[in-house]
């Protein structure tokens, strides 16, 4: 296996911090211009500035089966769910492959995992590590392609040789030097291009270059790319409408504006070239308080449903399988993965989004629940992403507990 | 080839969660006597480079050992200390740190560098992650009690973005912060009661 000691953590950081902030005077000067507020704090209000709301810490360990509480899950009738994978610390997108092996992206943990099913049990290896949040993975004619902030690799017929050395591709996607909300959620379309979002380097600020805030997509081999919308803070999670092929999308709304607003939203891409808000306009029709332009929300495309205030929605994927009852056909799962900009927690579930084709008449209801305890607002796992298998069951990734489940239906 | 091991660990925890990755090296209870030579509060070797582990939150310890082992926060002094090291020891070692206390201070108190430290941390907000006591939480460090010149080279590093692997809001957090602003921070904290 390759070892891909390139130091890219260094070239991310420095290019980053360089990219977004002004060059300061010397720190030497006796009395020097405050310091621009960090990322995630950026739009705080002095009125919450006791406030010891921080972003939850995920775990990097190993959790055994013995240790996940799955008996505390609730699912509607008929439906249960059974533990699929485990030993996978910070876990969360999948990607099949041709054979059937699952493909998983993390974060902070720098890890690409696959993981094998020999129809008994699961077994997992590290494709690749030590790369800067290697988030984004995708599978496309026998080749796994990773995304992680600064890097693009593809293992070309992966599944059939482990030890296959990725071809790097980085320059072709003229990634921006950000690191903030530019970790991947990445898929091929039906129209057989990549899909990538950009998210704003920043809680809420007006971009420093119009690179940021939007959802591109790529020729597999970088060339050929669009912009196909903008305003978009930071998306981590699409799929496609089955009947119309419209690409939905999720939104992570900002942060240290209040309990209740704005919402995480769910949208709808029905032509290239729209405008969801960001930073002037939040939910499509609230005008930012900061960080402000005449007629904020002029020209901004509403969202499709309201996912709950910093509920953090992560994957959306529409059922198309038989064994589910066919009131869930066509219908989109979104996963929350649940707040930690509020007093109170939200989210740490998977819900529904049953709406019309264009949009329309969107109703969200409680899925996956269970992993919340309200009264003590403890909470156990952060489902994260799905999965549809062949045999119509769905996969669930548990990125807090580094963990797979499988959820199936019978009568 | 040493990379090959710690891969064999990670299969054997993933196959048979029950069983702890075969450990190469020194036991659990050597282990940690090998820790504190460095990191314990009687130890000569505190220092800039070195600092104290007792009294860190859990999670804290856990992800920084993780992040050494997987070889994302490089320390040239602790490169490959963490090899064939499994998860659940990892664990263990967090556990026991995170329950230890450190004792008073044994350097004496400058009173206008404390004064400095207190006004200069409430106006960056510290207290927000690192709890108005400093004591850290989740994977927020303890800042109350640190070793001193540990704290000041540390956060010379977030400021100057030379923190590699480590948080990225971290070195956000610090940007442009005075010098003198860093050394009353520093003492301030090493100052504070456990």
């Amino acid at each position: 296996m390759k070892n891909h000691r390139s130091h890219p953590l260094r070239i991310a950081a420095v290019v980053g911090l360089a990219a977004i902030l002004p060059s300061l005077a010397s720190a030497q000067s006796a009395n020097p211009a405050p310091p621009p507020p960090p990322a995630w704090k950026q739009g705080m209000p002095a009125a919450m500035s006791d406030s010891k709301l921080a972003p939850l810490a995920g775990k990097m360990t190993i959790t055994p089966a013995a240790e996940i509480p799955l008996q505390n899950v609730k699912l509607p009738p008929g439906f249960k769910v059974e533990i699929w994978a485990t030993g996978i610390p910070g876990g969360r997108a999948m990607a099949r492959g041709d054979d059937g092996k699952v493909y998983v992206g993390t974060r902070a943990i720098g890890r690409v995992y696959e993981i094998t099913d020999n129809g008994r049990e699961r077994t997992a290896r590290v494709v690749v590590d030590k790369l800067v949040q290697p988030a984004g993975v995708a599978f496309r004619n026998g080749s796994l392609y990773v995304m992680a902030i600064n890097k693009v690799l593809r293992f070309d017929g992966i599944e059939k040789n482990p030890n296959a050395a990725p071809v790097d591709l980085t320059d072709n996607f003229k990634l921006p030097p950000e690191q903030h909300h530019n970790w991947k959620y990445i898929a091929f379309g039906p129209d057989g291009k990549l899909y990538v979002p950009f998210g704003a380097p920043c809680n809420i600020c007006e971009l420093p270059t119009p690179e940021y805030a939007q959802i591109r997509r790529y020729n597999p081999d970088g060339s050929g790319m669009e912009v196909l919308a903008t305003g978009i803070r930071n998306s981590v999670g699409f799929d496609w409408h089955p009947v119309t092929k419209e690409l939905w999308f999720t939104n992570h709304g900002r942060d240290w504006w209040g309990d209740d607003k704005p919402h995480d939203t769910l949208h709808r891409l029905h032509k290239t070239g729209l405008s969801f808000g960001f930073p002037h306009c939040h939910e499509g029709t609230l005008p930012d308080d900061a960080v402000t332009k005449p007629n904020a929300c002029a020209g901004v495309e509403k969202p499709v449903a309201l996912m709950g205030p910093h509920s953090a929605v992560m994957g959306v994927t529409f059922y198309t399988g038989n064994m589910f009852p066919a009131e869930y056909k066509n219908v989109a799962f979104v996963a929350r993965k649940g707040s930690w900009n509020r007093n109170t927690k939200i989210g740490f579930d998977i819900v529904t989004v049953r709406a019309d084709a264009d949009g329309r008449n969107a109703r969200v209801t409680p899925f996956m629940t269970g992993f919340l305890n309200s009264s003590d607002q403890t909470f156990w796992g952060r489902p994260a992403y799905m999965l549809q298998m062949p045999d119509g069951a769905m996969l669930v990734s548990d990125e807090q507990l580094g963990a797979i489940y499988r959820i199936s239906y019978s009568r | 080839m040493s990379v090959l091991k710690p891969f064999v660990a990670l299969m054997l925890g993933l196959v048979w969660p029950g069983i702890s990755a075969q450990a190469s090296g020194p036991s659990q209870p050597a282990r940690l006597v090998q820790c504190a030579d460095c990191h314990s509060p009687d130890s000569p070797r505190l220092s800039a480079d070195y600092p104290l582990l007792a009294g860190q939150p859990k999670t804290f310890l856990e992800n920084q050992m993780i992040m050494i082992r997987e070889g994302l926060r490089e320390i040239p002094m602790k490169r490959g200390i963490f090899d064939n090291v499994s998860d659940q020891e990892i664990i263990s070692i967090a556990q026991h740190f995170s329950k230890q206390t450190i004792g008073a201070s044994r350097t004496p108190k400058d009173i206008a560098l404390y004064a400095r430290g207190e006004k200069v941390a409430k106006e960056l907000l510290c207290g927000t992650c690192h709890l108005p006591n400093y004591a850290g939480r989740d994977q927020m460090p303890r800042l109350a009690g640190q070793h001193e010149s540990y704290l000041l080279n540390t956060m010379r590093k977030f400021r100057n973005n030379q923190a590699i692997g480590r948080d990225t809001i971290m070195a956000a957090s610090l940007y442009g912060v005075h010098e003198d602003d860093l050394r009353a921070m520093a003492h301030y904290f090493s100052q504070l009661d456990r």
